[in-house]
């Protein structure tokens, strides 16, 4: 049967459409043909695949073919069955009733046939030769002729069973096509009797060929179709084709079956399984059903797979014609199938290549690119496994050449049907990166080939090439290629280019071994594989030297002494099997063998020349980058930019290398992959200083200080940090701004936040971590701290005050803190300042210098680095007694100073004093612990949780000096609460005013209060301020009041003055005596003088005592006496006290005291005495008031009458005598008085003279208010007698409510 | 199984957290440049299919010549992926989890050489 692939393979180039066969009974083809055709690719039908379901097909071809045609003739049977598919898939057989006239115009003939039978012949004479296409114009001139065509002859029923239905039933019957009738009728619509023969005709027609289940029969009318006939007939010929569809692959599967039941049997031919399995799918392919084509196809592969690979027999791979290195997985024809054939079965190169061309020529009509390209990739895989396995028997790297064609081929097909948006978005990124895989395989392979000729120095030794290539054995030929006869220029010229080539410096002097571009040392594997066929491996000990110098300049590869540089000289190469070739050889060689390899001249062309080869692989790598990216796997992509910025950077092109550096580095740094960033970022480095981006460049230096201390050098480290340093302090002319994080962190110092006080500075120290390998020296650090509660309020910068050098690892700086506002503050941005580089650093670390510098970055710390803590009382000033103290005496005040766990540390206080109190001159100052054992035990039972002695408590005085008005605080006082002793003396002029024991006091207390203003400087920078000011009370020693106990018969008054003690001292008297005032006298003998016997007399704090004066009125005639409208009461006092308490003894003089010397004081006391009134002159009455009451802002009549109680003496009568003078006096806030308020009323001297002064008051307040009082300021207050006596009130009713304003309830 | 392997642990944020250069055979000197760019490159096929999955255990998710990269997607922040070469990924990665030290900080570097002795340990006795 494998006779027939020649024929087989020909038969489906030529049929490659669906063949409908038409039986012409009457002769009508050609005269429906036209509009037949017209109908064809069939625009929609319905087939059914392989599992019978139904499917819609679209545009199907086909091919209408004359049962007599030739082509469908003269065939074999053998052969038809085995060609089944192009067999006819449905038959239509036309017929028609009319028997008629005909006309045959030939020229010059016209033939006239009934019937088919010429009955008669026309010669005509034509006008023009070429006229004869001229219908009308030739039949006008043979009208004879066209009246007999215009009559028809019609066949009868009878005739229509005897003639047409015999002949129908022979067509159809014994035949297993797929048939259907379609009448013709020709009849003009307006010939009714043709129409109607026709009609009937077509019915016995129907009658007798339709069935129940199948309707064989339809009518196409010439001049008018009926208007579903098309459909009609798409749709019978569709259901024919069906038919035999289902037909002929249920056929085809159960011949299948068959010969896959016996496929491991030995006669097994695969031969004949592939035609069958071929011609299945070319059917359904023809069918247009090409997901079953494809699968028929893939069962193929399968079978080939498991059938071929596993028998055993060895067998020809193929893979051996010129040409076969590019591969033809995209043309099935390739090759012709007898050429592939070997035995019973194929050879499996280009086989395998074949199925997979027929199954991506149906996946590219299916429009399935996803699949075609996914396929595709795998088959490379798959194959490119195969060709290695059968390396030794293929041209030398056939295997490198046919993939990266296979690729390029692939790529070009898919890209040829792509367009845009059909995909989903899936698996269009899929369908992406696969295009990107297949780019990047055909780079790797191209790569390897153009290693093997000397281009590896063209290719950059970045990771990914290294990977790609390291990882990627050699290409392992039966032998080793040797170097050509005539090829010594070559190698020449080979290797001077080798020795021409310098490898590329690093940038920063950075000392790295160079990555590997090859898996084992090429010369190495070259010369092994060549020294396998020779007798010895002598050459293995200096291998072993090749080997080790492989990585080291090209120049340094080929040791003289090994080599002789006569080998190089032409005639040297004849025998050159057993000696070891020099690299510049294998590059020759290689090159010579691939060109016999390769048969693309595309592919030679790239790697004729070094520029080719880069141009070829700038296309690879940017094909597979763009694809890549387009897929979103944007780390293969942005690695094969770096590729193409390696290139961009060799041919200067630093902008466009710069660019995609950046991309690379961007990406490795922000995914932390440090190894490899640190092969880059040199690069980025170099491309950004020639660029002269200064910026750039210093950012990337700062980025491989970043870097782990373990991949470079320290000394490569210390040239970035030199050359950061150069560029800081010398080129940079502007200031540029560096973000250094990830180099310069810090970090608060562990434990409790720095706690301040409100408005107090301090200094904070904080951790910065340095990765410089060497000390830098930075021109400032500045720290921003930023306030954790309020954002609105922005960071707040700290000049650091330590020295800016910045040691390696771990410093600590301290930070001068102005005084914050309260709340919590954790720290912001380091700033600094390197020449004209400002760097700024976001970083925190935490424990140690931030190698993690992406997690630090978004896990900001919490831990508040300063506490300013809210305003509170941080001291408190009080005075340390309140009782009073001595007036017009020497005293001490105390201050207490209280510090509220603050350090009062250096505080100063200033003292003010305030009017009539003044600081002694001596200026000396006392201050002492103060010793609240209560509150101290308390406190230290808090603080402590022990209980420490009171006892132990030491308590220290200390004698200061008021200077300008400042106390500096000791040491001792600035934690401790102290008292500061200030000696005062409060002045006073006023004596001291005894009263009537009848009379309220009237002395105001606070005419006895002085203050003194205290401002306490404190705090560290004497920035915390506290102002206070301090009442103290001063008071004289006694209080007196007066009373006359008794009045004797003799006119001697007991005056009885009872001493109040003031203070809380104990006082002494020890003398008291009583100067009177005009009008009193003493009595007796006594000088005013008590018994000596009753002093001294000691009077308790707050306790009285009392004097009895015995004195009576009378005059004196010293002149002095007269002036005295008072009378002063002396006391010599003591007063022992003590100053914590209140009063104590006045302090002497250091230089007027005197040991043990009592100190008595005089406190002087002004008594009134009031005669009593005994014989008044005149009476002033308080008449009484309406009964009405007083009501304020009702105008009241006030009345006073004044009666003459006895006549004037005429002596003491002044010259208006008749006239007394009066005055009212009233509050001015409770009454308003109309008229005058002084004024001389006259008043006759006689006694018994009255008169009533009336004066108009309003009173302005509602209560009990004192009524104005009406005064005779001319006479003596003991002449006039009053009533009521003393001082009344009187009830003023708050003012009537208006009615007007008034709203009824009930309204 | 293979003779050398690599193991490394990517925090969320691609970044790798842990690293470790295993097996018996003579470690090559660009070894660990070799197996970073490989394992890198694996996570753009790592992130497309762990959402495609609900698998744990991605075995062999891509294939660099004879390496192949197995990766343990693991559903705490801590350690979203171990990627392995030639390492029996999932077993490494579940008894890993027991070796966390609770003070862990999520993102940070794995610095500890008790863990790094334990995986060690571990890599040893599953190669």
């Amino acid at each position: 049967m494998a006779n027939f692939l020649a024929q087989f393979q020909s038969i489906k180039s030529t049929s490659d459409r669906l063949v409908i066969s038409v039986e012409d009974v009457s002769d009508l083809w050609p005269a429906v043909k036209p509009a037949f055709e017209a109908r064809l690719p069939f625009k929609q039908g319905s087939l059914n695949n392989k599992t019978r379901n139904p499917v819609l097909v679209e545009k199907l071809p086909a091919e209408f073919i004359l049962t007599t045609d030739s082509r469908l003739r003269s065939r074999f049977p053998q052969e038809q069955l085995l060609f089944w598919f192009r067999e006819p898939y449905a038959t239509i057989v036309l017929v028609t009733c009319e028997v008629g006239w005909d006309l045959i115009l030939t020229d010059p003939i016209i033939y006239i046939v009934y019937d088919k039978v010429v009955v008669g012949v026309y010669f005509v004479q034509p006008l023009n030769p070429n006229s004869f296409s001229e219908g009308p114009s030739f039949l006008r001139r043979c009208s004879h002729v066209v009246t007999i065509v215009n009559t028809f002859w019609f066949m009868d029923l009878d005739e229509f069973k005897t003639i047409l239905k015999p002949r129908l039933k022979l067509i159809v019957q014994n035949d297993e096509r797929e048939w259907f009738i379609v009448f013709v009728s020709r009849a003009h619509p307006a010939n009714d009797k043709a129409s109607a023969m026709a009609k009937k005709v077509y019915a016995k027609l129907e009658v007798e060929f339709n069935t129940k289940k199948r309707e064989r029969c339809c009518k196409y009318d010439i001049h008018s179709p009926e208007s579903n006939f098309w459909e009609d007939l798409e749709s019978k010929i569709m259901e024919c084709i069906r038919n035999t569809l289902d037909k002929r692959v249920q056929f085809y599967e159960e011949e299948i079956r068959k010969l896959s039941e016996q496929r491991l049997m030995p006669v097994w031919n695969f031969c004949n399984f592939f035609i069958l399995k071929e011609s299945l799918a070319f059917m359904f392919e023809m069918a247009h059903l090409h997901d079953d084509a494809l699968r028929e196809y893939d069962e193929l592969e399968l079978c080939y797979i498991e059938t071929v690979n596993n028998t055993g027999k060895q067998r020809d791979f193929g893979g051996a014609d010129h040409g076969d290195d590019q591969a033809a997985l995209l043309n099935p024809g390739n090759k012709a199938l007898t050429q592939i054939v070997q035995d019973d079965s194929f050879r499996e190169f280009e086989f395998r290549q074949y199925l997979f061309a027929c199954q991506s020529k149906l996946l590219l009509k299916l429009n399935r690119l996803f699949e075609v390209a996914s396929r595709g990739y795998s088959f490379i895989i798959s194959f490119s496994k195969s060709l290695a396995l059968h390396e030794r028997i293929l041209p030398f790297c056939m295997r490198e050449t046919w993939v990266v064609t296979a690729c390029l081929a692939l790529i070009d097909a898919i890209l040829s049907n792509y367009n845009d948006g059909l995909m989903a978005p899936d698996i269009e990124k899929r369908f992406f990166h696969l295009l990107g895989d297949l780019y990047s395989l055909a780079r790797v392979k191209f790569m390897r080939l153009a290693y093997l000729i000397g281009y590896g120095t063209e290719i950059e030794r970045s990771p990914v090439n290294s990977a790609a290539l390291s990882l990627l054995s050699w290409p392992k030929p039966a032998v080793w290629p040797s170097v050509p006869a005539d090829a010594s220029a070559e190698v020449l010229e080979k290797e001077k280019v080798i020795l021409q080539t310098t490898s590329r410096t690093k940038p920063f002097g950075i000392q790295r071994k160079p990555l590997p571009l090859e898996p084992t040392v090429l010369l190495r594997e070259a010369n092994r594989r060549r020294a396998s066929l020779s007798a010895g491996n002598a050459f293995e000990t200096f291998d072993g030297r090749q080997g080790i110098t492989e990585g080291m300049s090209p120049s340094q590869k080929v040791p003289p002494s090994s080599i002789p540089r006569t080998n190089s000289s032409p005639g040297n190469f004849d025998g050159s099997i057993d000696r070891p070739m020099r690299l510049a050889e294998i590059f020759v060689a290689a090159e010579h063998a691939l060109k016999k390899t390769i048969s693309s001249q595309e592919l030679l062309k790239s790697l004729s020349s070094s520029e080719e080869f880069e141009q070829k692989y700038l296309e690879l790598t940017k094909g597979a980058a763009d694809n890549y990216h387009r897929s979103l796997w944007k780390r293969h992509g942005v690695v094969l930019d770096g590729e193409i910025a390696a290139v961009s950077f060799k041919h200067g092109h630093f902008d466009q290398a710069a660019k995609s550096y950046e991309k690379v580095c961007a990406l490795y740094s922000g995914e932390g992959w440090q190894d490899l960033l640190a092969e880059v970022l040199p690069n980025l480095a170099e491309c950004q200083k020639i660029l002269n981006d200064q910026a750039g460049y210093l950012l990337s230096c700062v980025r491989l200080l970043s870097l782990d201390e373990g991949l470079f050098l320290n000394e490569e480290r210390q040239a970035f940090q030199s050359e950061l340093v150069r560029l800081a302090h010398s080129e940079l002319k502007d200031p540029v701004p560096l973000d250094v994080s990830s180099l310069i962190t810090f970090s608060g110092n562990p434990g409790p936040p720095l706690e301040l006080c409100d408005r107090d500075p301090g200094t904070l120290s904080v951790t910065v971590w340095s990765g410089f390998p060497d000390d830098i020296t930075l021109d400032s650090i500045n720290l921003t701290i930023v306030p954790t509660s309020s954002a609105d309020e922005g960071a707040k910068a700290l000049q650091s005050s330590t020295p800016n050098v910045l040691h390696p690892g771990r410093n600590t700086i301290t930070l001068d803190l102005p005084p914050q506002k309260p709340g919590s503050y954790v720290l912001g941005v380091l700033t600094g300042q390197i020449g004209q580089l400002r760097f700024r650093s976001h970083s925190f670390s935490k424990i140690g210098p931030a190698d993690t510098d992406d997690f630090m970055s978004y896990e900001k710390p919490a831990k508040p680095i300063l506490k300013v803590l809210r305003p509170r009382a941080l001291v408190d000033l009080d005075a340390a007694v309140s009782s009073p103290l001595l007036t017009n005496e020497r005293q001490w005040i105390g201050i207490l100073v209280r510090p509220i766990n603050y350090s009062l540390k250096g505080a100063v206080l200033y003292i003010d004093t305030g009017p009539g109190l003044e600081i002694d001159d001596s200026h000396v100052i006392e201050m002492e612990t103060y010793a609240d054992v209560s509150e101290n035990d308390d406190n230290k039972v808090q603080k402590d949780g022990a209980q420490i002695d009171s006892l132990n408590y030491e308590k220290k005085v200390e004698r200061l000096t008021l200077h300008n008005g400042k106390i500096e605080f000791p040491n001792w006082a600035s934690d401790t609460p102290s008292i500061i002793w200030v000696l005062v003396r409060a002045m006073s002029d006023m004596l001291s005013r005894g009263s009537s024991s009848v009379t309220t006091r009237r002395e105001s207390i606070v005419d006895a209060m002085r203050t003194i203003a205290l401002n306490l400087e404190f705090g560290v920078y004497h920035n915390q301020i506290f102002e206070r000011t301090l009442a103290v009370h001063f008071t004289y020693p006694f209080y007196v009041t007066t009373r006359v106990t008794d009045k004797c018969n003799d006119g001697t008054l007991l005056l009885q003055v009872i001493l109040h003690s003031e203070v809380k001292a104990t006082l002494t008297i020890y003398d008291a005596w009583l100067d009177l005032q005009h009008g009193f006298i003493h009595n007796g003998q006594t000088e005013g003088r008590p018994s000596s016997s009753l002093f001294p007399l000691v009077i308790s704090p707050t306790s009285k005592a009392g004097i009895l004066f015995s004195i009576c009125l009378g005059k004196t005639n010293g002149e002095e006496d007269r002036k005295q409208q008072e009378s002063i009461l002396n006391i010599k006092y003591g007063i022992s006290g003590d100053r914590t308490i209140g009063a104590h003894p006045p302090v002497m003089d250091e230089s007027t005291k005197v040991d043990d010397a009592r100190q008595e004081l005089i406190f002087k006391n002004a008594i009134t005495l009031q005669r009593p009134v005994l014989d008044p002159c005149l009476a002033v009455g308080f008449l009484p008031l309406p009964s009405d009451g007083l009501r304020v802002g009702q105008l009241v009549k006030m009345q006073w009458r004044v009666e003459r109680l006895k006549d004037l003496d005429e002596k003491e009568v002044p010259e208006q005598n008749d006239e007394v003078l009066y005055e009212v006096k009233a509050n001015s806030g409770n009454w308003m008085i109309a008229g005058r308020k002084r004024g001389h009323v006259s008043l006759s001297p006689k006694q018994g003279a009255r008169i009533i002064i009336s004066v108009l008051c309003m009173p302005l307040v509602a209560g009990y208010v004192r009524p104005p009082h009406l005064g005779l300021p001319d006479v003596d207050e003991a002449d006039v007698s009053c009533k009521p006596a003393g001082p009344h009130l009187v009830c003023v009713l708050p003012p009537a409510l208006s009615s007007s304003f008034c709203i009824p309830v009930n309204s | 199984m293979a003779t050398t392997a690599c193991f490394i642990i990517v925090s969320r944020n691609d970044i790798p957290i842990y690293e470790a250069e295993v097996g018996v055979a003579a470690k090559r000197e660009d070894a660990a440049q070799l197996h970073q760019f490989i394992l890198h490159a694996a996570l753009d096929i790592v992130q497309d299919l762990a959402w495609t999955t609900s698998a744990m255990y991605l075995k062999s998710v891509d294939r660099f010549n004879d390496l192949v990269v197995s990766v343990y997607v693991t559903a705490v922040d801590a350690l979203p992926f171990n990627i392995g070469l030639d390492v029996d990924v999932a077993v490494v990665s579940k008894e890993e989890w027991t070796l966390l030290n609770p003070l862990y900080l999520p993102g940070s570097r794995i610095t500890s050489s008790h863990f790094d002795t334990k995986v060690r340990a571990l890599a040893r006795k599953y190669l």
